[in-house]
């Protein structure tokens, strides 16, 4: 049970031109019987959409998992209201309406990852002729624990189904490939990424060592060829997914990277760290593209006043021409890939994470003290040229478009030089 | 109010002239490359796509480009508008 409260308000904007500013949609809060106690672990360390949009998921602390169904609406809908307004209709959604889910998973739920679901044609195939597997044919999340545990959880009954254990702390982050062949990535404060294998009663298939303090986060490129792990000694690695071996090690920050994404067409990579900067890669090369740097928009009165621009959070838009990030100094910024300031701000208190809703249009954020919030995101019709960029990016390699019979300007537009 | 586009195969693509008015297109119509009808379709849907969702608040839809197109759709619509 949680309380609901829906607000609209227009942040201030501190001085600058009102663009496209995010407007906060809806707020939700846990409803806690107990006292408010920063101590005991309220807060919201992940959020997640589903890849196809139809549920919401969020660790709201106190070791719970809310599971929502999206879109929000129909919650808002009071009691008594229902039957006017779906008089001429009964209930016409085909699974009946699913109702939201609350996973009590015992103890500090730090990572949350969905499957991608349904499964792609390609995985059908692979089912049906391993007939002895069973076919996990439905919508999982799995949740990373404090001691080091992940469970696996089926979403639509939110029936435990699987354990796994492994990791010998937190496990901070996960990540299941894009591809939907049941495998998932999880990072943790034991320095370890661990690969499972979900059809293999989740089956640890490898350990992959080589950072020297805690993981925060990983990230599978959409076309499943690399993952992306950050760490607490400054460096991001990134990893082959077909044979599970380091690539690279890209350096440039100066002090803990805690988040990670790739771009849609897995062209690019954006790392964000306690150095305050957004670092953009092109993860084939490992060249620096882009420097996001966060700073104080006003300046501070005095010394005690100094709030540091740690960053929490980095995600893509879902059409790849935006990214939101979430600091410490409490903003959630919105920036476009092409320039080098934020295009629009929003306050933001004890901020930890933010992702985009599939589909586009909202940002998930959540805080500190368990709450989750959801943001109107920029309105995108992506160019022509930047369409027919995303699509050939999304199979094409950097080295495999500088080899293209095609000028150097287009060249320069293809790999993410100019915009 | 419509005009005609003739792809390099003969094709013909008759649209709105308010969706394909751009400077590329009317580059296009007085000497431009021969396209391919299966670029050029694609173009067309594309005007007609943008000229739909850029003043409506609905959600607004993904547009697949099949990767055996993109790369010959790209440079037609950089070279009509660079």
């Amino acid at each position: 049970m949680f309380t609901q409260l829906l607000h609209f308000w227009t942040p201030a904007l501190l001085g600058f031109p009102p663009l496209l500013e995010p407007l906060l949609l809806a707020e939700l809060k846990p409803g806690r019987p107990h006292q408010f106690d920063w101590k005991s672990s309220c807060e919201t360390w992940s959020v997640a959409f589903s890849p196809d949009g139809s549920w919401f998921a969020w660790s709201q602390g106190h070791c719970i998992v809310k599971l929502i169904p999206w879109p929000l609406e129909e919650q808002f809908i009071p009691k008594g209201f229902e039957a006017k307004s779906r008089s001429s209709k009964n209930d016409t959604k085909g699974r009946g309406s699913p109702k939201e889910k609350t996973l009590d998973c015992g103890q500090i739920v730090w990572g949350l990852a969905f499957s991608p679901w349904p499964s792609p044609p390609s995985r059908k195939l692979w089912a049906r002729h391993h007939p002895q597997v069973p076919d996990i044919s439905c919508l999982i999340l799995a949740t990373g624990l404090n001691d080091g545990q992940i469970k696996i959880w089926e979403v639509q009954t939110g029936l435990l189904l699987l354990n796994l254990s492994g990791h010998q702390d937190v496990v901070r982050d996960l990540s299941f490939t894009p591809s939907g062949s049941l495998i998932l990535v999880s990072a943790s404060r034991d320095k370890t990424l661990r690969i499972w294998d979900l059809n293999k009663h989740g089956k640890q298939i490898q350990v992959l060592s080589g950072h020297l303090q805690w993981v925060y986060c990983c990230s599978i490129s959409p076309d499943c060829s690399m993952l992306c792990s950050a760490a607490g000694e400054k460096s991001v690695f990134l990893w082959s997914m077909r044979s599970y071996t380091l690539i690279r090690k890209l350096e440039g920050h100066q002090s803990s990277v805690v988040s990670c994404d790739f771009s849609p067409d897995s062209a690019l990579l954006v790392t964000a760290s306690y150095d305050t900067n957004v670092i953009m890669w092109d993860p084939y090369t490992g060249e620096r593209l882009r420097f996001l740097h966060h700073t104080q928009l006003d300046p501070p009165m005095d010394d005690s006043d100094v709030h540091i621009s740690s960053l929490r959070s980095v995600c893509f838009s879902p059409e790849g021409l935006y990214l939101a990030t979430v600091a410490d100094d409490r903003l959630l910024r919105i920036w476009a890939l092409e320039l080098k300031t934020p295009i629009a701000f929003a306050p933001m208190t004890n901020g930890l994470c933010c992702t985009f809703f599939p589909h586009g249009g909202v940002i998930a954020t959540g805080t500190r003290d368990g709450h989750v919030q959801f943001w109107t995101a920029p309105r995108v019709l992506s160019s022509l040229k930047h369409l027919c960029r995303k699509a050939l990016r999304s199979f094409l390699t950097t080295y495999q478009v500088l080899a293209l019979p095609i000028p150097k300007k287009m060249k320069e537009f293809l790999t993410y030089r100019t915009f | 109010m419509y005009i005609k586009l003739v792809s390099s195969d003969g094709h013909e693509f008759i649209v709105k002239r308010e969706h394909a008015l751009t400077l590329g297109t009317r580059k296009a119509m007085l000497r431009g490359p021969e396209i391919p009808s299966c670029v050029l379709s694609k173009a067309c849907t594309y005007f007609t796509y943008k000229f739909c969702y850029t003043n409506s608040s609905t959600v607004i839809p993904e547009f697949p480009i099949a990767p055996e197109t993109a790369l010959e759709l790209l440079m037609t619509v950089t070279f009509l508008d660079p």
